[in-house]
């Protein structure tokens, strides 16, 4: 493989992990909670794909109707009981971790530690791939990409365009003056969690489209889900996007180029240097405030 | 349309407030004067709900709004600008003030507003695209105020709209006062500039450590002995 090949399908793998970081910022960013039971939910999305689709028989795209709405009521209640018992910031690392633990123990319960994977005959996306001269792109990573420009695109939109998120973007900056104009935190807070709940059934699902699941995946995803986060700037939208794509093309060069086994340390010694020389993310915008 | 009766805040142990009462009518310029420290943030925050009151009533037009959590004060008709401006500075100014017009009344009149914030302070139309952190502090204090009059109050609360901005500009804010009390807002007005508060308002509070030590028409504040004593430093 040369390294535009490698770059152009590492990009797309972004897109998943751009999926992944969408939700995790936007709480980080708006709520002031790193939720890393976030990765918890993805698990779950991705379960729940799988078995419906095994179980129905249905177009694992199709399984959204039942996860999205499952996932978005376990995001809202959440970040209801962030804000109830008043947890933010670093403690809710430690609560959110735990919660993620007990995920994995649970999903461990139900599913077992074996990998799983949707059937070939129930996975129109599994093993076809678009060909692009001599460049083959994987119809799995294409809908991820499809779904993270899609969902993080209408979510910047929703951000800068609406009255809602308007409320929440002044809400990140000054809680006190946004409730004065009557910004309801707790409601905001429940609709922002329950969407990233929504997000994850999304990075789920197609996390479920092109590869095995189980449990352990939720740590896998830790390092390079937070590289994105933090390289986009936290609780910018557009910027998870840019970032996840970045990072995955990055990591495929150098696995490429190098070695996989380089990949992890070059990509971190990489965010290490880029977020010394842009404290605040590669794709914030220098404002002045 | 404001009527404080025997208001207490207090901030854990310390208390801040001892039993204020004050009124404020419709198209009235009410001012508060008093040392630093003597608790009129806390006053403007108590009103504005962002301070749980520790005793007394604070109605809105015949309405207890002191139980009220914040952000369902504004419902009343009451906004605020708070000390140090504290507008949205990663938002534009034209996101700030719409910000301002949340709620669905205001909302849904958003736009005929909009037009005349920037009727009173043509700067605010010229940057309007622009960062609110970019802006100048009278910008600023303009911004915060035009994202207040964005919510329709009845009621307007100023924090020290006057605090570090040259004389011209403190003229222009104080104008932009006048020409919304002109409009039938009820204004309060907190202001370390005491000269250029008693002039604006027609009448006034002296509050020290907490307690309202004087009240009344401005132009007799101005001969009290202890308000020239007290704020005055005459
Ligand atoms: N968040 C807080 N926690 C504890 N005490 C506070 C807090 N905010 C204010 N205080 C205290 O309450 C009293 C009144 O403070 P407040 O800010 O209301 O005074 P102020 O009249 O607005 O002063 P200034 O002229 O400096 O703005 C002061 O003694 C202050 O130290
Ligand atoms: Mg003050």
């Amino acid at each position: 493989m040369t390294a535009v090949q490698a770059a152009l399908s590492g990009a797309l793998i972004g897109g998943l992990y751009a999926l992944m970081a969408a939700g995790l910022s936007v709480t980080w960013g708006a709520l002031r909670v790193i939720n890393l039971a976030h990765f918890g939910l993805i698990l779950v999305g991705a379960y729940l794909t799988y078995q419906l689709t095994t179980a129905w028989g249905i177009d694992p795209v199709l399984t959204l109707l039942v996860s999205a709405p499952v996932l978005f009521v376990a995001g809202a209640a959440l970040q209801w009981a962030y804000d109830r018992l008043n947890i933010v910031e670093f403690n809710s690392l430690l609560v959110s971790f735990g919660l993620l633990m007990i995920t994995i123990e649970l999903t461990t319960q139900v599913w077992t530690a074996d990998f799983r994977h949707i059937d070939a005959g129930e996975n129109p996306y599994g093993t076809s791939a678009v060909h692009l001269g001599s460049i083959a792109l994987p119809i799995s990573r294409l809908v991820a990409l499809g779904f993270a420009v899609l969902l993080i695109g209408g979510g910047h939109l929703v951000l800068e365009r609406t009255f809602a998120g308007r409320g929440l973007r002044a809400f990140a900056q000054d809680r006190t003056v946004a409730a004065s104009f009557g910004i309801d935190h707790r409601r905001l807070g429940m609709v922002v969690g329950g969407l990233a709940g929504v997000s994850a059934a999304v990075a789920g699902m197609v996390f479920a489209l092109g590869n095995t699941i189980a449990p352990a995946h939720a740590y896998e995803w830790f390092g390079t889900v937070f590289a994105v986060v933090i390289l986009g700037g936290i609780g910018n939208l557009l910027g998870s996007l840019f970032a996840g794509l970045g990072v995955g093309a990055f990591s495929a060069v150098v696995a490429v180029l190098w070695d996989p086994s380089y990949e992890p340390f070059v990509l971190f010694l990489a965010i290490i240097l880029a977020l010394v020389l842009r404290p605040k993310g590669l794709f914030t915008r220098r404002a002045a405030a | 349309m404001l009527e404080v009766r025997g208001v207490d805040a207090r901030y854990g142990d310390a208390q801040a407030l001892w039993g204020v009462d004050l009124e404020v009518a419709p198209a009235e310029t009410v001012c508060i004067v008093g040392p630093n420290g003597a608790g009129k943030t806390t006053l403007v925050q108590t009103i504005a709900g962002l301070h749980r009151a520790a005793a007394g009533t604070i109605t809105v037009d015949g309405v207890d709004i002191a139980a009220l959590p914040g952000h369902r004060v504004c419902d009343h008709g009451v906004a605020t600008v708070p000390e140090g401006r504290r507008v949205f500075g990663h938002m534009t100014v034209r996101d700030n003030l719409l910000l301002g017009a949340y709620r669905p009344k205001a909302r849904a009149a958003h736009r005929e507003t909009e037009a005349q914030v920037y009727d009173l302070f043509p700067r605010l139309k010229e940057r309007a695209r622009q960062h609110a952190g970019s802006l100048s502090g009278g910008e600023q204090q303009m911004l915060a105020l035009g994202r207040a009059l964005m919510a329709l109050p009845r009621l307007l609360l100023l924090d020290e709209p006057s605090l570090g901005l040259a004389p011209v500009i403190v003229d222009e804010v104080f104008d932009a006062i006048a020409a919304v009390t002109a409009t039938g807002v009820g204004v309060l007005l907190v202001e370390q500039d005491v000269e250029r508060a008693l002039s604006a308002a027609s009448r006034g509070y002296l509050l020290i450590e907490g307690r309202i030590a004087a009240a009344g028409p401005t132009a007799d504040l101005r001969d009290r002995a202890d308000v020239r004593e007290r704020v005055l430093g005459m």
